[in-house]
């Protein structure tokens, strides 16, 4: 009888919505724990005491080609860990969708573009993505030294696939990184993300 | 071309290779050459892109950009929703004319894996209206946009460039693009926030023909594109509610109401609601009519509640039906029923005609008591699926049948008119025992109302009553269903064992879930009406045992049914004086330290800061109490809530109560158990109807470490 009552309690279950968490600026950041590329455990509270940024990646994704290719991220992600801030790629693509990466993919992902986030974390049921509500990829989050989360949204102000746009753009997280070193609040602090949406499974 | 082409006879030895050379380029040219050249429609890989030109006028003139995307693509609105982009035009037009923004026409919904786009999936056009421009002459344009099918997305450009006299279409056709742009609304829009709650209220002409309603903000942050939009209408307003985005604070919140219309038309109308007070929700839309959204798995659900599509709704309740057959208190009665059939002697039109007045008699049941309860719930009342159980009376008064049932198969005594066991089907006499039989089977089923019905029942509430009335039916079918397949199916009679003493030992043990289910009820009443209505139930309960022992013990078959009915209706009495009884307080057994419920105690809560763990349950819901007992008594969950500071607090539904029932039809359920936590954020999670300890442990772990 309580197979039947498990049954019954996942056909309800199918039928209710998938929750998104909505995070909101100047609230704690949700902590989560995830495995890395290189298959080790971490979790975002082992960083408290410094600045993270959260980027949502999907490599085929043309958003995210433009600010690779163009080298903006790398340049972004080098400037920000030499100011001593933890980077953190979430990578959300669920297996069989686009830009669903293993370890290993991830690792060589990662080499092909250059670039040496703190870690690459996978995230392939969308869990850590669903509850930080990314939609989009690239899609940033910079949470402060106390784990508060301080900026959301997208990379910069211009809204395109083009990689010449990448110049002239106002770059939300470096400005975000700049206020929260200089101890003020970003502005602004939640823009919207642009880009593909996150290949979430289901 | 031509004079590319004219020399060659000129040249009539021009050797082959040559001729070849000069062919190559020249597709080479064409076919490099088309994406430069700019025309006046350019097919990229997922999106045709044209121009459109309206007639002349002396003022502004209408251009049309025509978008078609390939079947399963789409291309976003003005605000895509929760991913994507906005396109971008931009013109090289003559001298001195102007252009305006993009006007985008009326969107619809897209939930890809939970994420809301807002985006057009079959041929629309953006429309300009262009200043100054002369009837002839050229026009470029450059326009970027993101086209995505479910998996991925693709940026892509086209170069237009056409003469205004090459591309002009009649008016006729300008006005089709006209149609799908959105209305603007006359009248006052008001906007509202309260909370992390967004209220929006219009002035919306013929209301009574608006199924559904939803709102497409034009500024972003301003709703949380993801949470379900409720709309309602109060008065000749609608009331569309749903969570606030990132940014709420606006002055003014532009954006599109579309309304969904009997007839499957939909109406988009412009509106700019300026902030002021926003009236209470009214008669909730259930989005009978909503657009349709066929490749979205998700639905992009409107209303109150995410109503699965009828037919599954349908299945669901014949599931639920078929389940409560293996309940203990269904079961004993089935189970005896089928072994009647198995006798020898039964012929099979007998066989048949019992199994139809069995089923006659459970879906006939179940259909009144489902007719009762809309019919109540129409006359405003607020009960729920179960009602019947949240009075004492009738919980006496189960109390008592199912105290006779358990003792009739217990063999104390033989009656024929409740007999379920192997005498009371004497072969030709059946019918009436059949349908009497089902409407026990059907009576008797209801506190043992499972999960499924939860689903499907909550569903039927919100239907219309047609509707509601076929999943009760359903429902019905399904409980009949077993005995039905026996009572038609011969093969399936001759496999059931061979009557004998067995059978006799059977019956006898089959009274055991029976006693159970007594026992059950009688700490509902005891529940419901404490100690002293307890007794007095349990007291009748014995005074008719003694006298159907009496009546029955003997073995005399041959009692007058009019005494029996007189015993029945003596009994029966008792249970009446209960309801003055007081109730006693529920919700007891469980280690956690709970308050009770009320809208205000909850906002107190919230408005405090804490995460709260709400749950509804009643006395006589089996599954709450199975719960009750399992995680929620765990000491482990009581110590971690406590280091966690959740806070409980319970609203007891075994009686009746309209905030209760309003809170639960709210969240689309009919019945108990619901299960919510409220983290501090006041972000809701509904948990599983079946918890566990470990569903308990994880809360407030994650999200508010």
């Amino acid at each position: 009888m309580f197979k039947s009552f498990t049954a019954a309690a996942l056909v309800v279950a199918a039928v209710s919505m998938p929750a998104f968490a909505q995070p909101q600026v100047g609230a704690a950041a949700p902590d989560f724990r995830a495995k890395t590329a290189s298959g080790e455990s971490v979790k975002l509270s082992d960083y408290r005491g410094k600045t993270v940024v959260l980027e949502w990646t999907n490599k085929g994704c043309p958003f995210v080609q433009k600010h690779y290719k163009s080298g903006n991220m790398q340049n972004l992600q080098q400037q920000a860990e030499a100011d001593g801030v933890v980077w953190l790629t979430v990578n959300s693509s669920a297996p069989g969708k686009q830009g669903y990466v293993d370890g290993e993919a991830a690792n060589a992902e990662m080499k092909e573009y250059k670039t040496s986030p703190t870690a690459y974390l996978l995230d392939p049921k969308g869990t850590i993505g669903r509850g930080y509500g990314a939609t989009a990829t690239p899609h940033m989050y910079v949470i402060d030294k106390e784990g508060v989360l301080q900026y959301m949204g997208a990379i910069d102000d211009i809204p395109t696939a083009k990689i010449e746009d990448v110049k002239g753009a106002q770059n939300y997280v470096s400005g975000a990184l700049a206020a929260l070193a200089a101890g003020k609040s970003p502005d602004p602090a939640a823009t919207r993300s642009y880009g593909c949406s996150v290949k979430y499974p289901g | 071309m031509d004079r590319a082409m004219h020399p060659i006879p000129a040249f009539g030895r021009l050797m082959a290779a040559q001729l070849l050379l000069i062919l190559t380029a020249l597709f080479a040219l064409i076919t490099v050459g088309t994406p430069a050249a700019a025309a006046a429609s350019v097919q990229n890989e997922n999106m045709t892109v044209s121009l459109e030109a309206g007639p002349a006028h002396s003022g502004a003139r209408t251009i049309a950009i025509v978008l078609t995307p390939k079947p399963g693509w789409h291309t976003y609105w003005k605000n895509p929703g929760a991913a994507g982009v906005e396109s971008r035009a931009e013109w090289t037009l003559p001298p001195g004319a102007t252009a305006s923004d993009l006007r985008y026409p009326v969107p619809d919904r897209f939930v890809v894996a939970g994420i809301m786009n807002y985006v057009f999936k079959t041929e629309r056009a953006l429309l300009v209206d262009i200043d100054g421009l002369p009837a002839s002459g050229e026009i470029g344009l450059t326009f970027d946009y993101l086209v995505c099918d479910d998996e991925i997305c693709v940026p892509e450009s086209a170069n237009l460039a056409a003469n205004l006299s090459d591309i002009g279409v009649e008016a006729g056709r300008i006005g089709r693009w006209q149609a799908d742009q959105p209305t603007a609304h006359d009248g006052d829009a008001r906007v509202e926030v309260q909370g992390d709650r967004l209220r929006l209220s219009l002035a919306v002409p013929q209301i009574s023909a608006v199924s559904d309603a939803y709102f497409f903000p034009a500024v972003d942050g301003v709703v949380d594109y993801s949470a379900p939009q409720t709309a309602s209408i109060a008065g000749d307003r609608i009331v569309i509610e749903t969570a606030t985005g990132f940014n709420p604070d606006a002055d003014s919140v532009p954006g599109v109401v579309k309304l969904m219309l009997e007839g499957g038309e939909t109406l988009g109308l412009a509106v700019d609601a300026e902030p002021g007070s926003v009236e209470a929700a009214g008669t909730p839309l259930l989005g009978g009519a909503d657009e349709t959204d066929p490749a979205s798995g998700t639905g992009a659900g409107p209303a109150t509640a995410p109503a699965p599509p009828l037919p599954l709704i349908f299945l669901a309740a014949l599931a639920g039906g078929l389940l409560l057959n293996i309940m203990p208190c269904v079961f004993p009665i089935l189970s005896l029923k089928a072994l009647s059939l198995a006798k020898g002697g039964v012929s099979e039109r007998a066989a048949r005609s019992e199994a139809l007045f069995y089923s006659l008699g459970v879906i006939g049941a179940v259909l009144a008591l489902g007719g009762a309860l809309l019919a109540l719930r129409a006359g405003g009342s607020t009960v729920g699926w179960a009602f019947q159980l949240q009075d004492p009376r009738i919980v006496a008064a189960l109390l008592l049948l199912v105290t006779a049932i358990a003792l009739n198969l217990a063999g104390l005594f033989e009656l024929p008119a409740i007999a379920v066991g192997a005498d009371g089907l004497a072969a030709s006499g059946g019918r009436s025992g059949a349908f009497f039989t089902g409407i026990l089977a059907a009576v008797v089923a209801t506190p043992c109302t499972g999960p499924f019905m939860g689903a499907a029942l909550g569903a039927a509430l919100v239907l219309s009553p047609l509707a509601a009335m076929m999943i009760f039916g359903g429902l019905g079918l399904g409980l009949a269903l077993p005995f039905l397949v026996i009572g038609f199916v011969p093969a399936l009679r001759r496999r059931l064992p061979r009557p004998g003493a067995w059978m006799e030992r059977l019956r006898r043990l089959l009274s055991i879930p029976m006693f159970v289910t007594a026992v059950a009820l009688a700490w509902v009443l005891g529940q419901q009406a404490g100690a002293d209505g307890l007794s007095i139930g349990i007291a009748a309960a014995v005074l008719l045992g003694l006298a159907l022992w009496w009546l029955g013990g003997a073995r005399r078959k041959l009692i007058p049914a009019a005494a029996s009915a007189a015993v029945f209706l003596t009994v029966l009495a008792v249970p009446t004086t209960l309801s003055n009884v007081g109730s006693a307080d529920a919700a007891e057994g469980t280690v956690l330290a709970a308050a009770p419920y009320s809208p205000a105690a909850l906002s107190d809560l919230q408005a405090a800061g804490d995460p709260v763990f709400l749950y509804f349950t009643a006395d006589w819901c089996i599954t709450c109490k199975v719960n009750e007992r399992g995680a929620l008594s765990s000491a482990a969950v009581a110590d971690h809530f406590k280091s966690r500071g959740i806070r409980t607090l319970v609203g007891d539904w075994t009686r009746s109560d309209p905030k209760i029932t309003a809170f639960l039809t709210s969240h689309g359920r009919a019945g108990v158990p619901l299960y919510i936590y409220y983290d501090r954020e006041g972000r809701e999670t509904i948990l599983p109807q079946i918890l566990s300890a470990d569903d308990l442990l994880a809360l407030g772990s994650g999200q508010d470490a």
